[in-house]
């Protein structure tokens, strides 16, 4: 079902919660965004246009209900806004819903929505609303694939009143409002949403700070200012419109120009920085370096457990131990990735790090191979097994691992290879990359899943995701198939939603349970977090990472030039 | 011609591994649900056999219909024309710009003894030589970083084109200028030259009025694959400029299979190919000092 990729999905802290501002549950999350610029600017003034370039692929449709990837929710976070958000601690707080309460046996949501907010388009935000929105991310014909997954388990919906709507679960979702925060389930004006696809994908019409002017494809996206914007996050720094007049949303694929845009003043933000774009950025006394780490998994290798040679834990282990992964990231990174020990984010509360389990070892690799019957050598140096060479078929999608990491797999190849494995790297685009997962034609694999909380561990690696969709995708890559693990992720999944910290706890304890026999079965291999990085010319104040999936908020910012 | 061009097009996309359905739903990171996966694949014909699709694909194309793109949610014909514009101007001026840096050359450095001439041909061969990728990124450096004169980036105005046309101009006229300088001085040492000197003229007039014309014709026949070329290479130089054309297009649906797409650039292409040749046909028989009566193909 899921696929890899960028994607979304749920909070990154606990949820329940009684009313907005009780959901804190006492989880400190490190928050993913930092405050962009140095503060001292001044007073904000209003005006100007903001430049924006995206390295990101431009989006097919700028309606994230239809899809739902990475670049959507990059320029739909400027125009739509979603019933809930997350702060900067990780904590669920208001944005189009005031208030939330939940029934006892977790199968009931009830949202009070902010009052007097209208979309763009003259629509009020109503329950029916929000209602629509449910239904035309769970109907077919939308494509929805994010937001749809996101819902699942949400059967249907109720207009209790004008401003109150009921969302009806068929089993508790502890990952409700994480998903809720997401961008691919933002709230658009259901009027606008009874245009044909093609008209609503153009210029989808939300509660936004900014509203879609026009769209030149393959070359800008233009927002202009909402001047009637009454609904900014609970977090935000300021009420009332934005400061910036309009935003400029361009698309420039390659690094090296998007970097030169930026020093030469063409634009003011980029993101995609790459490692070596950072490090002359940050001895630049013109450019701010702004580090939003994604949400979700941490990149990290898988090992596919579901045949030889990596069936066997020993020899899962071997390779983790054979790889020189804290010297390449150092070297390639530049200092702007830190290494991870965890199969989530560093942004997620939840996520466990175990260091000691990932150290550089050849001698125990060494050792573990002798004793799982790969003692041989061949001429080459390669270790053999009846015969068979001891060969890990990795292939990798260009689409998704930048240049830096595709040199990290490089490098961990030639370590390995000093311990006997002969690593098959094959650089593949997104297409073919697809096939040769959907084939099982691989040993070894990386791929980024952006999503809001925990639960994206049981995407990752419940054993109900090695069963290949129609399409032959299928998101658990490690084939972890352990059933006390898909029991934990299960439990966790629906640990009845109340508000007391027994339930925060219980939650917590699962899911730290099973990200240990995630990480004791070496079946993944952790880099770093799923590098988001972006560099914003010294005139721009007040931008900042939304604590959700990291893309950039520029309602507070202003340009000081 | 258009057939085959079609044909091969089509084919050679649907051999890449790769499922267009996946790269239609997915882009870059995304989850995909198999009831999503399924109403594509029925929307685009994509269940059909690829025997199928193909002659369906030819069908629409008959009837000058390219098709609907499966990944940018719109009719191809009026995609690819919006696209169009972008990528003749970048091509019209980078050959016109191209034939001029060529022939300052050619004229500059021929007869004027050993040493200008040698300048021209290392100038041309090292011109021609330069890969687009690097050329781009080194005017960017230089004219974008450190002078800070020229944006590396499409502008609304004309100064976004200067770096662009440059990168597709400077190894083009590489090539041109070592076809002029040969044919230039074979001219040069006709009997016509000779003829024309002993009726009084000088040197610079010899070049000028009788020898360009007979150098020019190699290289006007030549423009006809240069034009070719430049749209090959404004894949490179649309996506480092960040230009919108039909180069980042192309690159854009071969990357995620996008057929309908990847079928009507080259079918546009080619049609530009073919018109092109047409022209540089009618420009050669222009420039063509030779008596133009039929049977009559006597040197001057």
């Amino acid at each position: 079902m899921p696929r890899p990729g960028i994607v979304p999905s749920t909070p990154r802290s606990a949820t329940f919660a009684v009313l907005a501002g009780a959901a804190a549950l006492g989880l400190a999350l490190t928050g993913c965004t930092t405050a962009a610029s140095p503060d001292g600017g001044g007073k904000p003034t209003s005006g100007g246009t903001l430049t924006y370039a995206s390295g990101d692929a431009e989006p097919t449709c700028l309606d994230p209900h239809v899809g739902g990837n990475y670049p959507q929710a990059l320029v739909s976070s400027q125009f739509l806004e979603s019933l809930v958000s997350l702060d900067a601690d990780g904590t669920i707080i208001p944005w189009l819903a005031d208030s939330w309460t939940v029934s006892p046996d977790g199968l009931s949501w009830e949202f009070t929505l902010k009052d007097d907010v209208t979309f763009t388009d003259g629509t009020p935000l109503d329950a029916a609303a929000v209602q629509a929105n449910i239904a035309h991310l769970q109907n077919p014909e939308t494509g929805s694939s994010t937001g749809y997954l996101a819902l699942a388990k949400v059967t249907g919906t109720e207009a209790v009143s004008d401003s109150v709507v009921r969302l009806n679960l068929t089993q508790p979702d502890s990952a409700l409002l994480e998903s809720l925060a997401q961008p691919w389930l933002a709230i658009e004006s259901p009027t606008a949403l009874t245009r044909s696809q093609d008209e609503n994908c153009a210029a989808p019409v939300g509660t936004g700070p900014f509203i879609v002017d026009s769209w030149v494809k393959q070359n800008a996206i233009t927002l202009v200012r909402n001047e009637d914007y009454t609904s900014p996050p609970a977090d935000a720094e300021h009420d009332g419109p934005a400061y910036l007049e309009e935003i400029v949303w361009r698309f420039i694929p390659d690094s090296a120009s998007r970097y030169a845009a930026l020093q030469a003043g063409e634009v003011d933000v980029i993101d995609n920085a790459q490692p070596d774009t950072i490090s002359q950025a940050e001895s630049s006394d013109t450019i701010v370096h702004l580090d939003a780490p994604r949400p979700g998994a941490s990149n990290r290798i898988e090992l596919n457990s579901g045949k030889a040679p990596f069936n066997d834990a020993a020899v899962r282990e071997a390779f983790i131990r054979s790889a020189n992964v804290d010297d390449a990231v150092a070297s390639l990174f530049q200092g702007s990735a830190e290494r991870s020990f965890s199969a989530l984010s560093s942004v997620e509360p939840l996520g466990v790090s175990r260091p000691n389990l990932f150290d550089y070892d050849p001698d125990a690799a060494d050792e573990l191979l002798d004793g799982a019957g790969w003692a041989e050598k061949d001429s080459e140096g390669y270790r053999v097994k009846d015969g068979v060479r001891l060969t890990v078929v990795f292939p990798v999608s260009t689409n998704q691992s930048i240049p830096a990491e595709q040199s990290l797999f490089e490098q961990i190849q030639a370590t390995a290879k000093e311990t006997g494995f002969e690593v098959q790297l094959t650089k593949l685009d997104l297409s073919s990359w697809y096939t040769a997962l959907g084939s099982n034609a691989y040993d070894a694999v990386s791929a980024p899943y952006t999503k809001i909380g925990p639960d994206v561990l049981r995407i990752l690696f419940h054993s109900d995701g090695i069963t290949p969709a129609p399409s032959g995708y299928f998101a658990n890559h490690a084939q972890v198939n352990d059933p006390e693990l898909d029991s934990l992720l299960t439990e966790a999944g629906q640990v009845s939603t109340g508000s007391t910290n027994a339930d925060a706890d219980l939650r917590a304890s699962l899911y730290e349970d099973a990200q240990d026999l995630i990480l004791n079965g070496f079946y993944i291999l952790p880099l770093y977090d799923q590098q988001n990085h972006f560099l914003l010319g010294s005139a721009v104040e007040g931008a900042r990472a939304l604590p959700t999936v990291s893309t950039p908020a520029f309602y507070d910012a202003w340009l000081n030039r | 011609m258009l057939w085959a061009v079609a044909t091969v097009t089509f084919f050679a996309v649907r051999l890449i591994p790769g499922d267009p359905a996946e790269a239609i739903l997915g882009g870059p990171g995304s989850q995909t649900s198999p009831e999503a996966l399924a109403a594509v694949r029925a929307e685009y014909g994509l269940d059909q056999p690829v025997l199928v699709q193909y002659l369906q694909q030819l069908g629409r194309l008959a009837t000058g219909d390219l098709g609907r793109s499966y990944a940018l949610n719109m009719d191809v014909g009026p995609l690819v024309l919006s696209q169009l514009g972008g990528t003749l101007l970048l091509a019209v001026l980078s050959l016109g710009v191209a034939w001029l840096i060529a022939l300052l050359l050619a004229t500059w450095s021929t007869g004027r003894g050993r040493m200008a001439a040698r300048i021209g041909t290392g100038l041309e061969i090292v011109g021609a030589a330069l890969p687009h990728f690097w050329l781009a990124t080194t005017l960017i450096v230089v004219f974008s970083v450190w002078w800070g004169v020229l944006p590396p980036i499409s502008t609304a105005d004309a100064r976004g084109l200067v770096l662009p046309v440059a990168t597709l101009a400077i190894p083009l006229a590489g090539f041109l200028g070592q076809v002029m300088r040969e044919s230039l001085n074979t001219a040069l040492e006709s009997p016509f030259v000779l003829s024309a000197r002993a009726r009084g003229e000088s040197d610079r007039g010899v070049l000028w009025r009788h020898a360009l014309r007979h150098a020019a014709l190699p290289a006007i026949s030549l423009s006809g694959w240069a034009f070719g070329s430049l749209i090959s290479g404004a894949v490179v130089v649309e996506t480092i400029f960040a230009r919108p054309g039909l180069g980042r297009t192309l690159l854009n649906a071969v990357t995620v299979r996008d057929v309908p797409v990847v079928v009507g650039v080259v079918m546009v292409v080619a049609v530009a190919y073919i018109l092109m040749t047409i022209v540089t046909d009618l420009a050669s028989s222009l420039a063509d000092p030779r008596p133009t009566e039929h049977g009559n193909g006597a040197l001057s």
